[in-house]
Order: structure tokens, then sequence, then C-alpha cells
């Protein structure tokens, strides 16, 4: 036999072998021929070809759902999910890292806002008392009266035409929350009648409190301030702070 | 709350997940807004090379979308070997796991994947039947030659010229060659197998099978 004539039998089973039907012998003999014979291993790669095609011919069918189910149930996130383990991957630890700064930085400037708020608060009542107190200076039927005690000073302003008083004071001692600074108005007969309650800025070295009175300014001789519990009393019961005599 | 008045940055991770951080005015606030994008949504867009290699990774959203592509393909193979539906869905399932575990195998230079997946499928179901050591019967419900006519549908195949001239070369065939091939490639059934079961001689099987190929390759290649 030629050599032809040899690769002319092997040829002859390629067609077969492509789609495995080689009883094992022949198929053994194909394949260590395919190891020596270029020409041959074109040929089957046509008929795999081929074959391969013919697998795509059978029409499709939809599997049962449940057959998804029951392959989703191999993968490997829910045999974890059936135990306790739980690995976290970089991107979820990333993902996770994130949202916590991402949250402290709301936090934080949401807590910054607050204080920033509470301080414009107290910032804008302290500037209207400060405009009302230069108002009340430049105004000229106001009095200014000095307030002098033990290490404190300031000034009482008092507008006896619009029942208007002031108290600035520096070095207001801070009291703490179960007490408060109150107001009195002393008329000649030495009895006090209550003007409000105030407490000493802790941000500010001064303390400002604006007395609108109901009655008559006239009608009074003084303005006193005393400590009292912090809901403030009907008459004084507390240490003095100051007193004024207009 | 007053949104949208700065966009101060937009991340992407992983093409997955979008942060959208808008710093308000004036509170001086930041705002995160975080979007994932539906994964599905994205893989759905990827083909089958890239989803494979997904697979590699252990991708398990990849996985599934490659089997909602062709989970249909590998059942209707699968029970036209087996002719029954739960070893069909057996087979199908060890396919589909094969993939999972297999996928880095796959090469898209040699091919695409659904023949490879296919070949996957067809290996796995004749392996159970020669296991459970069934031979095909040819009296069967079960018309292998309805399945040779009926045209599958052209959108759901990546190759669709490709199988479409083999849909022609197979209709050129007689249904005596188209037995032949039932039974070689759908039941594998070697020469000798098949000469038992239709009572030919061997040489006859031999030579008829081997002229049903060619036939085949002729007619495929003159589409
Ligand atoms: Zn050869």
């Amino acid at each position: 036999m030629t050599q032809d004539q040899i690769d002319d039998i092997f040829r002859e089973n390629i067609p077969a072998y492509a789609l495995d039907a080689l009883d094992v012998e022949d198929a053994r003999a194909v394949k260590s021929h395919l190891q020596t014979c270029a020409s041959c291993r074109t040929e089957l790669a046509e008929y795999r070809a081929l074959s391969e095609t013919l697998l795509m011919m059978t029409p499709p069918k939809t599997p049962p759902a449940a057959l998804r189910r029951r392959l989703q149930g191999q993968l490997p996130s829910a045999q974890k999910r059936s135990s306790p383990r739980f690995v976290w991957s970089f991107n979820q630890l990333a993902l996770g890292l994130t949202l916590i700064i991402l949250l402290a930085l709301n936090v934080s400037s949401y807590l910054q806002i607050r204080a920033l708020q509470k301080q414009q608060v107290q910032l804008a009542s302290q500037l209207q008392n400060g405009q009302a107190a230069i108002a009340m200076l430049a105004y000229p039927d106001t009095e200014s009266l000095l307030i002098k005690a033990d290490n404190i000073s300031g000034t009482l302003l008092v507008d006896k035409s619009r029942n208007i008083a002031m108290i600035l004071v520096w070095n207001l001692p801070q009291l703490d929350s179960t007490q408060t600074y109150q107001a009195w108005l002393i008329d000649p007969q030495g009895k006090r009648t209550d003007a409000g309650i105030f407490r000493s800025q802790p941000s500010q070295p001064y303390t400002s409190a604006t007395i609108f009175s109901a009655n008559d300014l006239t009608n009074f001789v003084g303005i006193g301030v005393t400590i009292e519990p912090s809901a403030g009393s009907p008459q004084p019961t507390g240490q003095r702070v100051f007193k004024v005599d207009f | 709350m007053d949104l949208g008045e700065f966009i101060t940055c937009h991340l992407t991770i992983r093409q997955q997940i979008h942060f959208w951080i808008w710093k308000t005015e004036p509170l001086n606030k930041l705002v995160c807004i975080m979007m994932q994008i539906r994964y599905n949504g994205a893989v759905l867009n990827l083909d089958d090379t890239q989803l494979a290699s997904q697979v590699a990774q252990g991708d398990e959203r990849a996985f599934l979308t490659l089997y909602d592509r062709y989970a249909s393909h590998v059942y209707a193979l699968t029970m036209r070997i087996f002719r029954d539906a739960n070893l069909a869905e057996e087979a199908t399932q060890d396919t589909f796991l094969k993939l999972w575990s297999r996928a880095r195998l796959f090469r898209a230079e040699r091919g695409s994947l659904l023949p490879w997946l296919l070949t996957i499928a067809r290996r796995t179901a004749l392996d159970r039947l020669r296991l459970e050591g069934r031979r095909p019967t040819l009296s069967t419900a079960d018309d292998p030659e309805e399945l040779w006519q009926t045209i599958p549908d052209a959108s759901t195949l990546p190759d669709e010229a490709r199988w479409r001239s083999m849909h022609l070369a197979v209709q050129s065939l007689s249904p005596e060659h188209r037995q032949l091939l039932e039974l070689a490639y759908y039941q594998g059934l070697t020469h000798t197998e098949i000469a038992e079961t239709l009572n030919w001689p061997l040489g006859t099987v031999k030579t008829r099978l081997r002229a049903a190929m060619e036939q085949l390759r002729r007619e495929w290649g003159e589409l």
C-alpha cells in the first residue's frame, strides 16, 4: 500500500470520527494517525465544524423554572447564605468604608451646622441687643446710669418715655442651670415688681437684658437684680447682684 | 432639602455603583446619593465571550445570564438525547455546573460559546445514557424526523447564517441518512451498535453514514 492508500483508509473514517461514532479500535487508530497527518487534521476540523453546527439544529425548549432555582441553589453565594460565615469581598469592604466615611462627614457637618446655627441665633440676639442699646443711647430722652458692684460693672439705659430699660453688664458670673438672674423694678415704697429673668451669655464677656415695662417707669425709683431659682420668683428671695437708682 | 445645587463629584465603582454628592446651600451639608445600576441590565449587554470570562472569575449573575440565554438549547438537546424530562433536566443542570467550573477553559478564538456548551451537554448526556446502559428504541412517540424538520428560532442563535444553511443541508438528506445521524450523533451509537440496532451489515452502516456526512458537507459548503 502506498502512503496515499493508507491515508485514504483513515480519511474514510474522519466523518464518523467527528460524530464520535467509530468503534473503539477504529477511533484509536484515527487518533494516532491524526498526530502525524496534517491533511487529515484539516479534514477533521471541517467535519467538526459541521457536527458542532448540527448540535444547534434542535429547536429550543424552555426547561422548567424550578431548574434555574435549583441551579442557583448550587452556586457559592447560596451555599454561603446557608452557613453563618460571611466573607467581605474587597469591593464590599471598599463600599462599606466609603459609606461610613460619607455618613461620618454628613453627621459631623450636621453637628457643625447645628453649633453654627445656635451661635448664629445667639449672635443675632446679641447684635439686636447691641443695636437696641446703641439706638437707646442715641435717643435724647435716654438716661445712662452706671452699674457698679463687686467685680461687676456695666450700664443701665432707661428710656422712661417708652418704658424700656436695658441692662448691659460685664463679668456677670455664669449660674448653674437651677438658677437664673431676675430683674426687679423698685417703687418709692420699696416694693419689688418682677421685670423678667435673664442669663449670662457664656460665649460673650458681657450680658444684656432688655426690660419692657407694662407700668410707667416714672412710678419706679430703681432696678435691682437678684439670683433666683431657674423659673424665677414672685418676690426676690435670693442674693442681690446689684441695684441701680434712677 | 434643596438638592442639585452643586454636583460636587460623581464616583463610579466597577461600573455598578454610582455616587453623586451634592453640597447643599446654605447649610453646607453633604448629601450623598448612592445608586446601584441593575447589574443584570449591565450584564445583558455583554457578549458570550465577555460573560464567559466573568463566569471564570466567579460572577454568578453573568452565569445566570448565560443560563437564561442558552438553557433552552441545552435542554432541547438533552431532551432529544434522553426523551425523558427528568433526565434532561439533570443533564442540563450538570452541563451548566460544568460551565460554572470550566468557564476558564473556554477559548473564544476556537469558536463560539453555544457549540462549546452544547458539546459539553451532548457528552454529559451520552455518558449518562451509557452509564444507564440504555439503548435507543426506534419506535418512539417523539419522532426524530420532526426535530430535523422544525426550524429553530433564528433570533435565539448566534450564527444565524451558519445554522440556516445547515438546516437546508439537512433537508437535502434522505430520511435514512437523517436516521443514521440521529443514532450516531444524538444517541451516541458506534458503527457496530447502529448495525445491531438497524440489523444492517456493518459495512453498509459505515458507507452510508460516511455518505450522509459527505453530502451534508457538500450541501452546507455550497449554500
Ligand atoms: Zn491522513
